[in-house]
């Protein structure tokens, strides 16, 4: 027994001495996490990971004598809030000193985070709810809100006259756009002809796109995830019905255009709402970051050609978001002069980077939300490459980013 | 004396009793047992506190195992739904902490009670059917629950989940490492009762059901209740560990509790061993090595993890397979076995006079006739077996021998007829017949093959016990401890009177005859008054039958009345006092073997050259 007590005793000094993060005193390395759905999203979720390993790369602080240099290490949640959760407890225990985060599990996971004064950004779910600076002071966002895109999609679309069918799929994401349709809607009831629940990766959506028909439908909105529209879009162009279509960001999804491949020509006119990748100063930063994460990562490619014959690559919009996240975190750090965790939060509230495409991205102690609403454009693809749409007032003033190789 | 001091000193001297039970069959892999538990107990001291979640989220996930080896591996059902119970008892237990905001004691009993109804909801539902179909339908169970929780976001949480406020006791937050010490102290009780309960009454119940369900069932086995019983059972174990996994995680998700759940719970307990307590456990354990190696592999060739998972636990099984499929805890304790030969020394030998039959009474039967369809297998057929008989039933194949048993045991309800002993009606099913002691055995050989041989007779013995239940098993109540004591003598008296001698050996290894003199075993071990045996003299050599005589007519002087159907007129000579001779489900002839002998009818029908008397 006495031996088993020694033994233990010995694991247990082994075990304290792992842990924390690597480095000597005068040279850390600190740990970020990315709780990302990497093997059920994947798009989503690397380009989560790429944009925040870009940064991480990059950056080399030096606070107090000590040189901080950052990596990013992954947890794949499985659009699952469970596991969502259970990987914050795991990149807790980890040492890392922030969570770059899809949004998963957010809701049950920021308490773990700040128990621990660790802060959690969101960088691609929009939820209503989400981000609370005053419950939440941990929780930061840097990614268009549902909100915001709802709102920005009815003033778009309520001034053409249109009648539109709101398709929502059941999926959590499409439940959460459902309810932020529903708000932004609600005033002018007379532009929805119908609101219609499908299921998801349903094999067929003929008899409900015929329902929107039907109901007077002349623009159909789906807020879904990419296969949902791709199953509406093909069900609506098969029956010749060439109507409208908006979607929120997933429309911009590689996903809708490989499972379109074989009529490329229904992708056409298909538009959707996203943050705007481009800033008043220009396409220029854009730019630079997208070779700086190309040279990194190689491009993106979509897996389907322009009617010219050119490879489609994927803009790396949504991984400017996770790239900005991590370069305000760095600055916070370098603010704080070390990794005292409450000094990082605070000063996450005070810091300011200029982002990926040129805008200013910091947070403050009333605003946690570090992408505008009125910073949603829309863009329309023609050709299996989409453009920002001419007949809105802000998206008329971007430039279309390259997307042919 | 007051009745106060009376009940404690009787207490003190049952619990004292207890100790000398449990200090005599204290072996040194209970000493490792225990040391195990500690050992287990004491991680939080080396493991940080961030991981103990992980670890405590393993466990009560293994206790979930646990409980679905409790179904699959005592009583043979295989259920693919555990992982919606782990989900009934999650979501119960999220939406009452959640959306009501009842406190945690109050919420986990409601969170457990909903589970055990819907185990025995399920339970009954699926009772009846082939294994197969209990495997697709428990199946279909998963999935429903799956898409009714996703089609119910409002309720479910949608992508954040349904997130539960912090665990609480007495002001006190639950941490990860108080929820290990529960789930281990849980996962222990579990494996502890599977143990205790396996290799007495109520597993060796469930284990006949499971080997052979026909003989079961005529021996007096409850067997469909005692099915129930251990699915709702092990439906609870799953709602108790998906409650407090769920306080844990603190978020409850649909995606969490899906068919992929139910099948991972499932090869889990396939792959560590069904039948061995600790075999779930271990099985989960090497699904979660195959999915750290995995996300090893993944994370080196950047390969997606949970593809490299399947495949692993995809050769896993097919290891399992390659071992016989019993899985690897048993594989290595063959091996090891087959290292170290054990010597089986018996020295637990009874009586072998048969005891005198209690109320010795005739069983009666008046104008029984059945039908399948259009053929008459049984018409207008009269018997009486008379205590200290021994009566036989003979004719051609086909001629209604046995079905004319199985109606007599209630194996088939007659169209029409009665059955009676003394002033009993026989009516229903076999357990009550059994009870009043009118007991068959089967005519092709049925032992329990995965028991002993002892076990086989004590399943017999079970019949008449009044404090064998699972609680008061598990807890080793002074009844059911002399209960106990009481059933083995009589189960190692009717085993000494069939010459069975080694009580500890594998039923599966004895002879086709002594597999036959095993049923008779069992049957003797229930205590009847009549018993049905169903050519018991099946391939037996000539001085087998000689012996075999011996015991039936050792038997008929103990005042049992036996019915025989054998086609071995030479036995039957040996043997019978009277004779009746079905043709076609109608008795021919009945009476002494002369007067059947000389029956015109019978020779041309039935005996043709063949000699009775």
């Amino acid at each position: 027994m006495i031996r088993l007590v020694l033994v233990l005793a010995a694991l247990a000094a082994v075990a304290s001495g792992c842990g924390g993060n690597g480095g000597s005193d005068k040279e850390k390395t600190l740990t970020i996490a990315v709780n990302a759905p990497f093997s059920k999203t994947p798009y989503v979720g690397e380009t989560i990971a790429d944009g925040a390993e870009l940064a991480a790369s990059s950056a080399v602080i030096e606070a107090k004598g000590t040189k901080y240099r950052f990596r990013i290490k992954r947890y794949d949640t499985g659009l699952s809030a469970r596991t969502a959760v259970a990987n914050v407890r795991r990149a807790i225990a980890d040492g890392a000193i922030a969570i770059v985060d899809e949004g998963t599990g957010v809701d049950a996971s920021w308490r773990l985070a700040r128990d621990a004064d660790v802060p959690l950004a969101v960088t691609y779910q929009g939820g209503e709810g989400l981000i609370d600076p005053i419950k939440r002071p941990n929780v930061f966002r840097v990614a268009p809100t549902d909100h915001g895109m709802a709102f920005r999609l009815a003033e778009y679309l309520i001034p053409k006259k249109l009648k539109v069918a709101l398709i929502t799929d059941d999926s959590s994401y499409g439940q959460e756009g459902k309810k932020a349709l529903d708000e932004s809607f609600g005033q002018n009831p007379e532009s929805v002809a119908m609101r219609l629940t499908v299921p998801e990766g349903a094999p067929d959506l003929a008899p409900q796109v015929l329902r929107a028909r039907r109901a007077g439908a002349t623009a159909l909105l789906v807020w879904a995830q990419p296969t949902t529209i791709a199953g509406v879009i093909s069900a609506a162009r098969s029956s010749g019905w060439n109507v409208p279509v908006y979607t929120p960001p997933t429309g911009e999804d590689p996903l809708v255009r490989q499972q379109l491949a074989h009529k490329p020509d229904w992708v056409d006119g298909l538009t959707f709402a996203s943050g705007r990748p481009t800033a008043e100063v220009g396409a220029g930063p854009f730019l630079t970051f997208q070779k700086r994460l190309e040279d990194r990562f190689g491009v993106q490619p979509v897996g389907v050609k322009t009617p010219d014959g050119a490879d489609v690559v994927q803009p790396p919009d949504y991984a400017m978001y996770s790239y900005d996240f991590v370069n305000v975190l760095v600055a916070a750090i370098q603010q704080a002069g070390g990794t005292d965790k409450q000094k990082v939060l605070d000063a996450l509230d005070q810091v300011t980077v200029a982002g990926a495409n040129g805008d200013q991205r910091g947070f403050n102690e009333r605003n946690h939300e570090g992408v505008v609403d009125d910073d949603v454009y829309f863009a329309k693809f023609e050709g299996m490459t989409y453009a920002p749409v001419k007949d809105d007032p802000l998206s008329r003033t971007l430039v279309p980013i390259e997307q042919r190789r | 004396m007051s009745a106060a001091q009376g009940a404690l000193g009787r207490t003190r001297v049952e619990l004292a009793a207890a100790g000398r039970e449990a200090r005599a069959a204290w072996s040194w892999s209970a000493t490792l047992w225990a040391l195990a538990f500690v050992a287990a107990a004491l991680v939080p001291l080396v493991l940080p506190e961030g991981r103990m979640a992980d670890l405590a989220g393993f466990v009560y996930l293994a206790l979930a195992a646990v409980g679905l080896g409790y179904a699959v591996g005592l009583a043979g059902i295989p259920s693919l739904g555990q992982g919606a119970f782990l989900g009934i008892g999650a979501f119960t237990e999220a939406l009452l902490r959640a959306k009501a905001g009842w406190p945690l004691l109050p919420s986990l009993l409601v969170a457990i009670a909903v589970t055990a109804a819907a185990g025995v909801l399920t339970g009954i539902a699926t009772g009846r059917l082939r294994s197969a179909f209990v495997a697709v339908s428990t199946w279909i169970l998963s999935w429903i629950v799956l898409l009714l929780l996703t089609s119910f976001p409002r309720i479910s949480g949608g992508a954040q989940g349904l997130v539960l406020p912090e665990t609480t006791v007495l002001g006190h937050t639950v941490t990860p490492t108080g929820h290990y010490l529960v789930a281990l102290t849980l996962i222990a009780l579990a494996i502890l009762a599977l143990a205790v309960l396996a290799p007495r009454g109520p597993g060796l119940a469930l284990a006949a059901g499971r080997d052979h369900p026909a003989a079961a069932l005529g021996l007096g086995v409850a067997v469909a209740r005692s099915r129930l019983g251990v699915f709702a059972a092990s439906a609870t174990i799953a709602g108790l560990a998906g409650a407090l996994g769920v306080e844990l995680a603190q978020v409850a998700d649909p995606s969490s509790y899906g068919p992929v759940l139910s099948f991972e719970l499932f090869v889990a307990v396939i792959l560590g061993g069904a039948r061995l307590p600790l075999g779930p456990v271990v099985g989960l354990a090497v699904i979660s090595g195959f999915r750290h190696l995995a996300e090893e592999i993944g994370g080196f060739r950047g390969l997606p993890p949970g593809r490299l998972e399947e495949m692993l636990t995809g050769y896993g099984m097919l290891l399992v397979l390659g071992l016989g499929g019993a899985g690897l805890l048993p594989a290595a304790r063959s091996w090891w076995r087959s290292r170290t030969p054990a010597v089986r020394t018996s020295s637990r030998r009874a009586e072998r006079e048969p005891a005198r039959v209690a109320n010795a009474e005739a069983l009666l039967a008046r104008g029984l006739s059945k039908r399948f369809g259009t053929l008459v297998a049984l018409d207008g057929f009269d018997l009486d077996l008379q205590p200290g008989h021994v009566h036989a039933l003979i004719g051609p194949n086909g001629s209604g021998k046995t079905t004319a048993l199985r109606t007599l045991v209630g194996e088939l309800a007659p169209d029409s007829g009665t059955v009676s002993i003394g002033a009993a009606k026989l009516e229903g099913p076999s357990r009550p017949r059994t009870l009043l002691g009118v007991v068959g055995t089967q005519q092709a050989t049925a032992v329990f093959a995965d028991l002993t041989v002892l076990q086989n007779a004590l399943v017999g013995a079970g019949l008449r016990r009044q404090y064998a239940g699972p609680f008061r098993t598990v807890f080793r109540t002074p009844k059911a401890r002399r209960e106990d004591g009481v059933a083995e003598g009589k189960a190692l008296e009717a085993l000494s009177l069939v010459g069975l001698h080694d009580p500890d050996r594998p039923a599966a290894e004895l002879s086709a005859h002594e597999q036959r003199l095993l049923m008779l075993a069992s049957a003797l071990a229930t205590q009847p008054r009549v018993l049905l045996l169903d050519e018991p003299a099946a391939g037996a050599s000539a001085a087998e039958l000689d012996s075999l005589a011996d015991l039936l007519d050792q038997l008929r002087d103990s005042g049992l009345a036996l019915l025989v159907i054998e086609h071995n007129l030479r036995f039957v000579r040996r043997v019978a006092d009277r004779v009746t001779v079905l043709e076609a489900g109608k008795k021919i002839s009945s009476g002494t073997l002369t007067e059947v002998a000389a029956d015109e009818a019978v020779r041309t029908a039935y005996l043709g050259r063949q000699r009775l008397s």
